[in-house]
């Protein structure tokens, strides 16, 4: 009896541990949470798992804290393929975080527009998602639809505005595209400081995403700089809100899909970030979220080509130089801090 | 020596554990704030905070919040852990319940449970609109108010359970002696209990402060960006602008803050258990 009940354990134990071995590679990824996280999900990762009979471990985590992480972790890093929206493939090639792909090595990267692989020569990784920074207004109660970053200083906006911190992308180049619209550049943000320090007792300043959904359906907000994917999200849940690109200019915000240095599975990795750039994932996004496709092939219907930019309409878009950002950005960041500080 | 030596083996692997988990990794972050980028010793980051408005600034806000919580909990807390002990075991056992059962909860969660208490609409709001002292878009959310709102609730229980272990103990022939000598009840309380339970105040403050000065989630959701404490200073050098030197010089003025408090309770405890 005893034998018996002994074996059957040893079996059992073997069994799981071999079990375990024979779970196949996980691929650890970051995303941004939120509406975009869930789509993501649904779009790349789920399908890309079944297909490739391996598993995709999705952390959360912002642009700027997957930076950290993957500063922190250079020795043995923790992930495998990371998404960044805010510049940060720049300083993460510059200090060899990331395994430069070169476009042959991607089945898509022949049909990228040039801006998507100007980056690859200096390690980073393709863009795959495009979307533009305009204001966001809820168009019952603002008294006339504005039209030009100017008119958030119009008083006739009230306190109703919703500005975002630095600390996210979308509040960055939305902050250096009021600067520049005031006559400043990324090297002297002294205009759009003052400027937006007069918005600051009008104004709600959030950190994240969802609050700005929360602030229009909650929080009587009526005006705010951010960007197309959130307009539609958060007209799609039911608030008037609609999205225009100011006259100005409307500033671009990449999002890069990246390979992480000193990694097993690279070859898995590279046909995951591939599968993202892919003409079908591409159109997926556009339609979901509005989000503009990177792939020329992507075909899209024309009421959401209407809404995405698309096609050569990308060239317009104002590229801040994410290089000379990284320089500034620590200092810009401490001066905002300083001014919105109570 | 053989008394210390078999001490030492008992607690050998507390001990280890404590060094090899928290002291080593502590004191590698810490060195991060007084060397620069080449690893040569300097004070930089210290004298960029220390004179730096902005940052002493924070430092104040974080201090004068934290002694804020500290003496609201104590308020608060003295009177009911007093009850907890001298009511009867029922009672006792419902309020423990009733005080521990929010730290069953996520710490996260209850803060965004006072966002919605406390924002446009929410229940303050809405009573002051009521009572008329607030007009219909009057909102407590993101002010200091907030943040020791959120905060006393978290902390709370650490205060009122500090206090009542130590009331448990006082005699309570000691305030039946003193009635019978003649003093009111207010007397016997402010004559006796209050100068025994002193070392349980104590604990439960420093408790309750040194929580209170490292805390940076609550601030953060209920006070906004534009009001700053210490902690979220630390998180946001390390995480958004990747200043690692700075945080960590940020990290030790912190820990020089809180050591600095616990050399006077040591001092105060050490007398009264002789």
């Amino acid at each position: 009896m005893k034998k018996i009940v002994r074996a059957a354990a040893m079996t059992a134990l073997l069994a799981a541990t071999s079990s375990a071995f024979a779970q196949g590679t996980t691929l650890v990824v970051n995303s941004w949470g939120g509406a975009y996280e869930k789509l993501h999900k649904q779009l790349v990762f789920e399908p890309f798992e079944k297909v490739n009979n391996v598993k995709i471990k999705v952390v959360t985590l912002y642009s700027a804290d997957t930076l950290a992480q993957l500063r922190a972790q250079k020795a043995n890093p923790q992930y495998d393929v990371v998404h960044f929206s805010g510049g940060q493939e720049v300083i993460a090639a510059r200090e060899g975080l990331l395994a430069p792909i070169k476009p042959e090595e991607l089945s898509n990267g022949k049909d990228l527009y040039p801006f998507a692989t100007e980056g690859m020569a200096r390690g980073e990784g393709p863009v795959h998602l495009v979307t533009a920074v305009g204001l966001l207004y809820n168009e019952k109660k603002v008294p006339r639809a504005p039209t030009s970053w100017k008119d958030l200083w119009d008083t006739a906006y009230g306190e109703h505005l919703v500005l975002t911190d630095l600390s996210n992308s979308f509040g960055l180049l939305g902050f250096l595209m009021m600067n520049q619209v005031w006559g400043g550049t990324i090297e002297n943000t002294k205009p759009g400081l003052n400027k937006v320090g007069e918005l600051l007792n009008r104004s709600v300043i959030i950190n994240s995403s969802p609050e700005v959904q929360q602030n229009f359906a909650q929080n009587d907000a009526w005006l705010a700089p951010f960007a197309q994917d959130y307009a539609y999200v958060i007209r799609k849940s039911g608030q008037p809100v609609k999205f225009v690109m100011a006259k100005e200019g409307v500033p671009a915000v990449y999002f890069t899909a990246n390979l992480v240095a000193n990694r097993p599975h690279q070859a898995l990795a590279k046909k995951l970030i591939d599968f993202e750039l892919s003409p079908e994932v591409q159109a997926a996004f556009a339609r979901e979220m509005r989000y503009s496709p990177t792939n020329t092939k992507t075909q899209l219907p024309s009421d959401v080509a209407g809404e995405v930019v698309y096609g050569d309409a990308v060239r317009s878009l104002v590229r801040f130089d994410p290089v000379a950002i990284d320089k500034v950005r620590n200092g810009l960041i401490e001066d905002w801090k300083k001014l919105i500080a109570k | 020596m053989n008394r210390l030596r078999n001490d030492l083996l008992i607690s050998a692997p507390g001990l280890l554990l404590l060094v090899f988990g928290f002291l080593i990794p502590v004191a590698g972050i810490l060195v991060l704030g007084v060397r620069d980028a080449d690893g040569a010793w300097t004070s930089a980051h210290l004298v960029r905070f220390l004179t730096d408005p902005f940052y002493l600034g924070i430092g104040w806000r974080t201090i004068k919040l934290s002694l804020l919580i500290t003496a609201i909990c104590v308020v608060a807390g003295v009177p009911l852990a007093y009850i907890m002990a001298r009511g009867g075991p029922r009672l006792r056992l419902w309020l423990i319940v009733c005080i521990t059962l929010p730290l069953m909860t996520s710490v996260v969660v209850r803060t965004f449970g006072w966002m919605v208490v406390l924002g446009r609409g929410g229940l303050v709001p809405h009573a002051l609109n009521m009572l008329g002292l607030a007009n219909r878009n009057y909102t407590l959310m993101h002010t200091e108010t907030a943040i020791v709102a959120g905060m006393v609730q978290v902390l709370f229980p650490f205060m009122v359970l500090s206090i009542l272990g130590v009331v448990q103990r006082i005699d309570s022939r000691l305030e039946e002696a003193a009635r019978v000598m003649g003093c009111s009840l207010v007397q016997s309380l402010r004559l006796v209990v209050l100068p025994l339970a002193v070392p349980g105040i104590v604990a439960g403050s420093l408790l309750v402060f040194t929580l209170s000065a490292s805390y940076f989630i609550t601030p953060n959701l209920l006070g906004g960006s534009r009001l700053p404490v210490l902690a979220s200073s630390i998180y946001e050098t390390a995480t958004k602008t990747l200043d690692w030197q700075f945080a960590a010089a940020q990290s030790i003025i912190l820990l020089i803050g809180v050591l600095m408090l616990l050399i006077p309770q040591a001092k105060m405890t050490r007398r009264t258990h002789g």
